[in-house]
């Protein structure tokens, strides 16, 4: 199972000639310079992919942890006309593709005059657009004890300070899960880029990488691997971290990919 | 403290404003970015917009072109269909195996849980796909292998349009972690003592697979196979990837949604790409439906 992601590991460290004529994992002498030459080889370091990477996930996870909140803490608590009917409409965003949606979005942000910058792979996040979160957060809220709310309503705290106070507070774990798996949909994202950054100083590591893959061409094996390698790194960690969160959250929730 | 106030029937507005307040953000962006996106994209598919000049409406002529005239909407929807259909079922089957043999009581169950978790956290990431590429090149791992295994030379796999699909479909069957998970925590549903009573009349161990196990995790693997369908339909970082955006070997790897993208962004035909997006949701929910509807034949919810 692990060998492929192993075996790109150690080449990267590896002779050029010795990645493909041997399986075995472990390398003749360690040659780390493939690491230097793949980071600032390119036109742009990759350093600078790896920072807008950085800015949009972060931007990502912030943006859909309080969008998806507020509206999962209204649909599972407040009382307002239309709940049912706009609830529905949430659920069946659910299944709708982002194909179908893909295209005027792109004409619309390309009106804004948002395309070439990281507006549309951001801003989408605090509005919501991901169900998927929305939903997981209303089966979270539900299952928190309604006496707690009621007794804070009957000494007259407010819903935001309900929100705020007791049911953020509380609802940790699911939010924790949100965040991770947004942050790693966010990392892992190659269309979005593809689609919105053109400028090889936005480019995304996904989008640098991929260009790093092109400009290279068949020649450097061993620092396509090493920074293949580097860009895989934040999500191996957030795997090695959150490990039993992100597992129970699969598992639960039947979290997708 | 308390403060006492005399009480007051709220306005329907004090009633009703918190509810829509928390949900401004979501409803700006489900008017914004679903709803309307959603209709603009159905109008457009009966235009020929291209972005410089306004749409002109061009009726049915998209639907007409795809249905009749358009040979590489008809070869990317058979390697669509065929990756669904080669990578789907034997994901699952693999998942299922594998969530079994874990679900032993085997020691140690947390490493390997994780272990082939791995590979599908890691997904659709273009590192992977560059692995992939790698691993199946004319001189990757998979020919120096079976090079020294058996002395055979093996093909230029991605190269060769005969066999790319293939490697994308093993890319796909490699990442069967998220739906194991998932069959494991169905597993553990099952009550024990249906086991126990089953190993006390003698039941053999297939069995007690064929009798049990299996139907009672036909909810699982329903949902297993309805998400995974969905998500294949819409794989595309891979097939870009390993075919540097072409599709190629002659179109062997044309997924249907990288001849969208070719469409939408290569050649701006924006019309006839709304449409090919809304064939392809059809084609999705036509599935869905299907596995609805024979999902009462031969799935079993206790009740």
């Amino acid at each position: 199972m692990l060998y492929p992601l192993l075996w790109m590991l150690s080449g990267s460290v590896k002779d050029q000639n010795e990645i493909f004529g041997t399986a075995s994992l472990i390398p003749s002498h360690f040659d780390f310079s493939s690491y230097a030459r793949g980071w600032f080889g390119g036109q742009v370091t990759f350093g600078s992919f790896v920072w807008n990477s950085v800015v949009i996930a972060v931007l990502s996870v912030i943006g859909n942890v309080i969008s998806c909140s507020l509206a999962a803490y209204a649909f599972a608590r407040l009382n307002f006309w239309g709940k049912n009917f706009w609830f529905a409409l949430m659920l069946g965003t659910l299944m709708l593709p982002y194909h179908v949606t893909l295209i005027p979005q792109y004409i619309l942000f390309l009106k804004l005059g948002w395309v070439k910058t990281m507006l549309p792979l951001v801003v989408p996040k605090f509005l919501a657009v991901d169900a998927f979160f929305i939903f997981l957060m209303v089966q979270f809220f539900r299952g928190i004890p309604r006496e707690l709310d009621e007794a804070a309503m009957m000494d007259g705290c407010s819903a935001w300070r309900i929100y705020w106070r007791i049911m953020l507070p509380l609802s940790l774990p699911v939010l924790a899960t949100a965040a991770i798996f947004s942050f790693i949909w966010t990392w892992d994202d190659f269309f979005g880029p593809l689609i919105y950054l053109s400028d090889i100083n936005t480019y995304t590591v996904q989008l640098g990488l991929r260009s790093f893959v092109d400009s290279t061409g068949s020649s450097d094996w061993s620092s396509l691997f090493a920074m293949s390698s580097i860009s895989l790194i934040p999500v191996f960690l957030i795997f090695l971290f959150f490990q039993r969160l992100l597992i129970d959250g699969i598992a639960t929730a039947g979290l997708k990919r | 403290m308390r403060v006492e106030t005399s009480y007051k029937a709220p306005s329907a507005f004090a009633r009703n404003a918190p509810g829509y307040l928390f949900l401004l953000p979501w409803f700006i962006g489900f008017f914004g970015l679903t709803l309307g996106p959603a209709i603009a994209s159905l109008y457009l598919s009966f235009t020929d917009y291209n972005l410089l000049q306004a749409p002109n409406m061009v009726g049915l002529d998209n639907y007409v072109r795809i249905a009749t005239a358009d040979d590489k909407f008809l070869s990317s929807m058979k390697v669509t269909l065929f990756y669904v259909v080669c990578s789907v079922p034997l994901k699952l089957a693999f998942a299922l195996l594998v969530a079994l043999l874990l679900n032993r009581g085997i020691r140690g169950l947390p490493v390997y849980r994780a272990i082939f978790y791995l590979p599908s956290l890691l997904g659709s990431s273009v590192a992977i796909a560059v692995l992939w590429r790698q691993i199946f090149d004319a001189d990757g791992i998979v020919n120096t292998l079976l090079w020294y295994a058996f002395g055979i030379n093996g093909p230029s796999w991605i190269s060769n349009p005969d066999y790319s699909l293939y490697t994308l479909v093993i890319l796909a069957i490699w990442q069967f972690g998220s739906p194991m998970i998932i069959f494991l925590a169905g597993l553990r549903q099952i009550p024990t003592d249906l086991y126990e009573a089953a190993s006390l009349d003698g039941a053999s161990k297939a069995r007690i697979f064929f009798k049990i196990t299996l139907p009672l995790l036909t909810p699982v693997i329903f949902f297993n196979a309805v998400v995974q369908t969905i998500d294949a339909f819409k794989a595309f970082t891979p097939a870009y990837v390993i075919s540097s955006g072409t599709g190629g070997p002659i179109d062997s790897t044309l997924f249907y949604t990288l001849y969208l993208y070719q469409e939408a962004f290569g050649y701006f035909r924006m019309g006839y790409a709304s449409a090919l997006a809304w064939v392809l949701v059809i084609i999705i929910a036509i599935f869905t439906a299907f596995s609805f509807l024979s999902a009462r034949y031969w799935v079993h919810y206790d009740d």
